[in-house]
């Protein structure tokens, strides 16, 4: 399999503290990534700076085999080969559900208005809300505003789709129709990234687990290794942790 | 008597309040539209994010320093001021001889561009850091960012403090009577030049001023409930699943 992304020795700064030190890790063609640790950890750090919304302090991260750091690189057309999908959503306000969806692909992409509302309607489908397209966002549901909000990086046909905590800001009966969503994205061979506190999900879909930890990748394996062997003690912490809350609700 | 007066004026100068209603208004409208455009135009300059680059960012500070001064000047001297030392002073100064109607909208637009600045610039930094995000996750630059995503919201979220200026217009063009601007005080003071009456047309001004500025306001209402489109949605109809298969859709790819 061939590596999409490889970070190496990333570090991020946030003035006099360090929140990411030393990460290196890839992501492989269809592999499913998830990443957990605790909040403040740094995962939402870590997405943002592999698409730039932050800029790194210091590393490379390596895209079809270049330096996107470097300053030559177009920022723009990497990004929209990167997809993300947001814990609050972030659908276009201004626009309609078809609209989130196409917009981006005409104005990016510069596909014309119908190509980009076919393939707009494609992963509406997909995501299960092509009967809303007229709706505006502030008009659906959290989960459906999660959906839309997939399909709309779905139509920019990235090469990794990355989600930062996509169900965290949902009412818990919505969960499952984003998780499901996903689930099936991750069967059809999408690579993604994903940041979660939804282990059985990780558990289920993912290829690989990376748990970080105070601003470093602590321990990565698969599913297996990490939920019934974790090596680390923080690791063995942090999942006992996170067992006990989910239990708790 | 005063009745009498009332309707006698009326009746005389009716075409006089027209005229000096229709410039006012005239001068107001498109003084609003060009003063909003500028706002616009400078309000999205001076939130452009600083740059990486030493020598565009060297050329933004200048920029916006002329920008803030402009800002400054406008909102911090009254428009009759404003009025005299632009008219009187371009024909001293540069002997130009300006058109009084031209003079006119020229005062009112710059006018209405400075405090539109600062409430376009207030309308940008209130629109969520998520909506410049999201665009940017898709690959989309700061201007395509703004002109597709924030400003239209921005554009829908001002529209009640831009009709405010409007309205505050139509009333502050009176100030242009002092250069002879032939609008609605100007006109009304001509008819106290003519009946030695003050109190009757200037009664009459007032009704005239408050049929246009309510009038104003109504159209804006209606405007802004228009922009914002229906209040539901229709859901279109249709026999396939609630959740298609992504196998499915991928087979079909
Ligand atoms: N823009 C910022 N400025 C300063 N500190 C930040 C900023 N963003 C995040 N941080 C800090 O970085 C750490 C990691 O944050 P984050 O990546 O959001 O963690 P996680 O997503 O794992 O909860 C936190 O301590 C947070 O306070
Ligand atoms: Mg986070």
């Amino acid at each position: 399999m061939d590596n999409i992304i490889e970070v190496r020795h990333l570090s991020k700064w946030f003035g006099e503290n360090e929140i990411l030190r030393d990460i290196d890790f890839t992501v492989k063609r269809g592999e499913v990534v998830c990443i957990i640790g605790a909040s403040g950890s740094g995962k939402s750090t870590l997405l943002r700076c592999i698409n730039l919304l932050e800029k790194p302090s210091g590393g490379e991260i390596i895209y079809h085999g270049k330096n996107i750091l470097d300053n030559k690189h177009d920022v723009y057309a990497y990004r929209s080969k990167l997809g993300m999908v947001f814990q609050q959503f972030n659908l276009f306000n201004n626009y309609n559900v078809l609209k989130n969806c196409t917009i981006g692909q005409m104005k990016v992409l510069h596909r014309s208005k119908e190509e980009a509302e076919e393939v707009a309607m494609k992963f509406l489908q997909v995501v299960g809300m092509d009967q809303y397209i007229n709706a505006k966002p502030s008009q659906l549901s959290g989960g459906q505003k999660q959906r839309v909000a997939i399909a709309r990086a779905m139509s920019m046909e990235p090469d990794v789709l990355m989600f930062d905590e996509p169900t965290s800001a949902l009412d818990p009966e919505m969960v499952g129709e984003v998780l499901n969503v996903m689930q099936g994205l991750a069967k059809s061979g999408l690579t993604m990234l994903v940041v979660t506190h939804e282990m059985g999900f990780a558990s289920e879909v993912a290829d690989r687990v990376v748990f970080m930890d105070k601003g470093v990748i602590a321990e990565e394996g698969t599913p297996k290794e990490i939920f019934n062997n974790p090596k680390q003690d923080r690791t063995k912490e942090f999942l006992r942790r996170i067992l006990r809350e989910n239990k708790a609700e | 008597m005063t009745g009498k007066w009332f309707i006698k004026v009326i009746v005389d100068y009716w075409p006089m309040f027209l005229r000096g209603a229709g410039v006012t208004l005239y001068i107001s409208i498109i003084g609003t539209i060009i003063g909003a455009m500028i706002g616009l135009i400078i309000g999205t300059i001076r939130t452009i994010p600083t740059s990486d680059n030493s020598l565009k960012r060297g050329f933004l500070r200048i920029v916006n320093g002329i920008l803030t001064a402009y800002v400054e000047i406008f909102r911090g001297t009254p428009m009759i001021v404003q009025s005299m030392v632009i008219y009187y002073g371009s024909l001293l100064v540069f002997n130009i001889d300006m058109d009084k109607m031209f003079a006119g909208i020229f005062i009112v637009s710059i006018n209405t561009g400075a405090y539109t600045a600062e409430i376009v610039r207030g309308g940008i930094i209130s629109i969520d850091k998520g909506q410049f995000e999201a665009a940017h996750a898709i690959g989309m630059n700061h201007g395509k960012t703004m002109l597709y995503v924030v400003l239209p919201q921005v554009i829908r979220n001002i529209l009640p403090a831009i009709g405010n200026e409007f309205v505050i217009n139509i009333k502050d063009t009176s100030v242009l009577n002092v250069i002879s601007v032939t609008e609605l005080y100007y006109q009304t003071s001509s008819v106290t030049g003519n009946t030695f009456r003050f109190f009757e047309p200037f009664l009459v001004a007032s009704i005239v001023y408050l049929v246009m500025t309510v009038t104003v306001t109504r159209i804006l209402r209606f405007i802004e409930k228009k922009m914002d489109g229906p209040e539901n949605f229709i859901v279109i109809p249709g026999n396939q699943m609630q959740v298609a298969r992504p196998e499915d859709v991928a087979k079909k790819r």
